[in-house]
């Protein structure tokens, strides 16, 4: 587990980028075997030594962007796209760099996880509050953001929903992961920014869960006994066989990764009853249409 | 042996009136599907799963190979149908977790147009075809909740999603050894028998033709899941009577017109492809 604190202090150093390490580690383990290229090899490719590279590749070192590429080049890997997404993922890994250096410390675990959830083959999401913000419109989201920050300047709001709607572009790139939300009845019908806002924010919820990636799935008051047990969370999983999924929660203060197969089982088993106990995606389409005609 | 297809137990399982699939997920008890998954490599299994499939896998480690392999066989049978065949319209029965190359996948790739009916029994598998086994524009893929026991009701059903007076592909992929020799041959000439000339059969299951594989299935029925019966290659053919056998026949699933760079590997599941005169 790790926690992602909002001051930045040691949890966050020590732990918050757990993830992004792991996963970097996980996938260059895989290039190497995959290139027959021993410890020892690869160690001497970056001036260091055999158990450096093991502990890289066990996630428990600080790495080094061109450690990463070189190693990278070492082992045969071109493709461009596989190589930026690490280098993303070095970057991630050494985020508590960022935090000392922004000091807008939410933004930053935020942006973290945005790098996982941009690595994700497979998002699950549960949303007790609001419309998940991977289909947020404008007045959405700004009305939301003005609920975490009354005190923030207008530029700073502009600055937080144009990251939340930056986030979007994950829906329309070449290869977007499936995303699969389940939502509470509340969620719907509470009029965040009011009617008009709520309105128009249902008619983008019906045009997104259209895609062919996209399902959403309604929990109706009428059975709303999972829903009330506990709040949001998201699911993660990568296309990777041997990297583990991810449950992630949000709080108001700080984020919670969740990597432990015992954790990552009850609440994968908490989202499989929500999902199970949620109208089909069909039944949930029609549900959004008859509420977008009601308000 | 189990299935990669879902436990096909219990009432037959209509969408509720509310259109939700019900709850019935039990996480206490072994479960076929999540289990095959295990195997499989996948992720959506759990603890009471995992245990059982490792239990399998210590008297009879080639379990794994077992799985992989009969899947590969789910992948070029519809490859073949869609191919050769040019089968448009699948009814794949007892559908299963999703895992990397599914039914509408493999179809689709091979003519986007083509149209799968995935049927389940299984709130937590139907669940997620609907959310994750979704169809190529061109095509499209339906989901039905029902019991294989009941295949008057699937036919019916069937009969408003898919041209009936085109050919269909019948699939029954590692789901008959969940039911005795008196309850799978009718089963099977039932729902045969509602399919056009032309249509085509496929199955593959688990096969008695290994002592040590023997062993291992008879402590996995006595671990609470939903019990699976090993057949002869005899019992095999039985299924394929009246139908006119696709080259190599019913042979155990590697040799079943196998990839030019399939390792060769012993595999005690059989299998056929047949078409309907």
């Amino acid at each position: 587990m790790s926690t992602v604190e909002r001051d930045g202090g040691p949890a966050a150093d020590a732990l918050g980028p757990t993830v992004p390490r792991l996963l970097l580690g996980i996938q260059l383990h895989r290039f190497r075997e995959a290139a027959g290229v021993s410890p020892e090899q690869a160690g001497y490719e970056i001036r260091a030594s055999r158990s450096k590279i093991s502990r890289m590749e066990n996630g428990r070192v600080r790495f080094k962007e061109r450690d990463v590429t070189d190693l990278l080049t070492l082992y045969g890997v071109t493709d461009a796209k596989t190589r930026a997404g690490l280098v993303a993922l070095v970057r991630q890994a050494n985020s508590p760099g960022w935090w000392s250096k922004y000091g807008d410390i939410m933004a930053d675990w935020f942006e973290a996880y945005l790098g996982l959830e941009m690595a994700a083959s497979v998002i699950r999401t549960f949303e007790l509050q609001f419309v998940h913000g991977l289909f947020q419109t404008e007045d959405y989201a700004r009305a939301v953001t003005l609920l975490g920050h009354t005190t923030a300047s207008a530029a700073e709001i502009d600055r937080r929903v144009n990251m939340r709607l930056k986030r979007q572009d994950l829906l329309t790139g070449p290869e977007p992961p499936q995303v699969w939300s389940v939502i509470d009845e509340g969620a719907l019908r509470r009029p965040v920014g009011g009617t008009a806002v709520m309105q128009a924010q249902l008619k983008r919820l019906i045009e997104v869960a259209q895609r062919r990636h996209v399902t959403v799935q309604v929990v109706p008051f009428s059975r709303g006994g999972h829903a009330a047990a506990g709040g949001s969370f998201t699911v993660l999983r990568f296309g990777e066989p041997e990297v583990p999924d991810v449950v992630y929660i949000e709080q108001l203060t700080s984020a919670l990764y969740l990597d432990k197969r015992e954790d990552v089982d009850h609440y994968m088993e908490v989202m499989n009853h929500l999902s199970t106990e949620a109208l089909t995606p069909a039944q949930s389409m029609r549900f959004l249409a008859d509420l977008s005609r009601e308000t | 042996m189990t299935d990669d297809r879902s436990q096909t137990q219990g009432e037959p399982g209509p969408e509720r009136p509310d259109g939700t699939a019900g709850t019935a997920i039990d996480t206490t008890v072994p479960h076929s599907a999540r289990i095959w998954n295990y195997w499989l490599g996948g992720k959506d299994n759990y603890a009471v799963d995992r245990q059982a499939g490792d239990q399998y896998k210590d008297i009879f480690p080639g379990i794994a190979v077992v799985a992989q392999t009969s899947r590969a066989f789910l992948t070029r049978a519809v490859r073949y149908l869609a191919g050769q065949a040019g089968i448009r319209q699948f009814l794949d029965i007892g559908t299963g977790l999703p895992t990397a190359d599914n039914t509408h996948q493999v179809a689709q790739r091979v003519a986007p147009e083509s149209r799968i009916v995935y049927v389940d029994n299984d709130p937590l598998v139907l669940a997620h075809a609907r959310a994750l086994l979704t169809s190529a524009p061109e095509g499209s893929t339906e989901y039905l909740a029902a019991d294989i026991r009941n295949p008057a009701a699937i036919l019916d059903a069937a009969a408003g999603l898919l041209d009936f007076t085109q050919p269909i592909a019948l699939m029954l992929m590692g789901i008959m050894g969940h039911f005795t020799d008196e309850e799978a041959y009718p089963i099977v000439s039932r729902l045969l028998a509602g399919l056009p000339s032309g249509s085509y059969f496929a199955l593959y299951d688990g096969a008695d033709t290994n002592e040590a594989f023997n062993e291992a299935q008879r402590g996995y029925n006595d671990s609470g899941a939903v019990p699976y019966h090993l057949r002869s290659p005899e019992q095999f053919a039985r299924f394929f009577e009246g139908l006119e056998l696709v080259e190599p026949g019913v042979v155990p699933v590697p040799h079943w017109r196998p990839d030019p760079d399939a390792p060769a590997v012993e595999i005690y599941s059989y299998c056929g492809v047949g078409r309907k005169p």
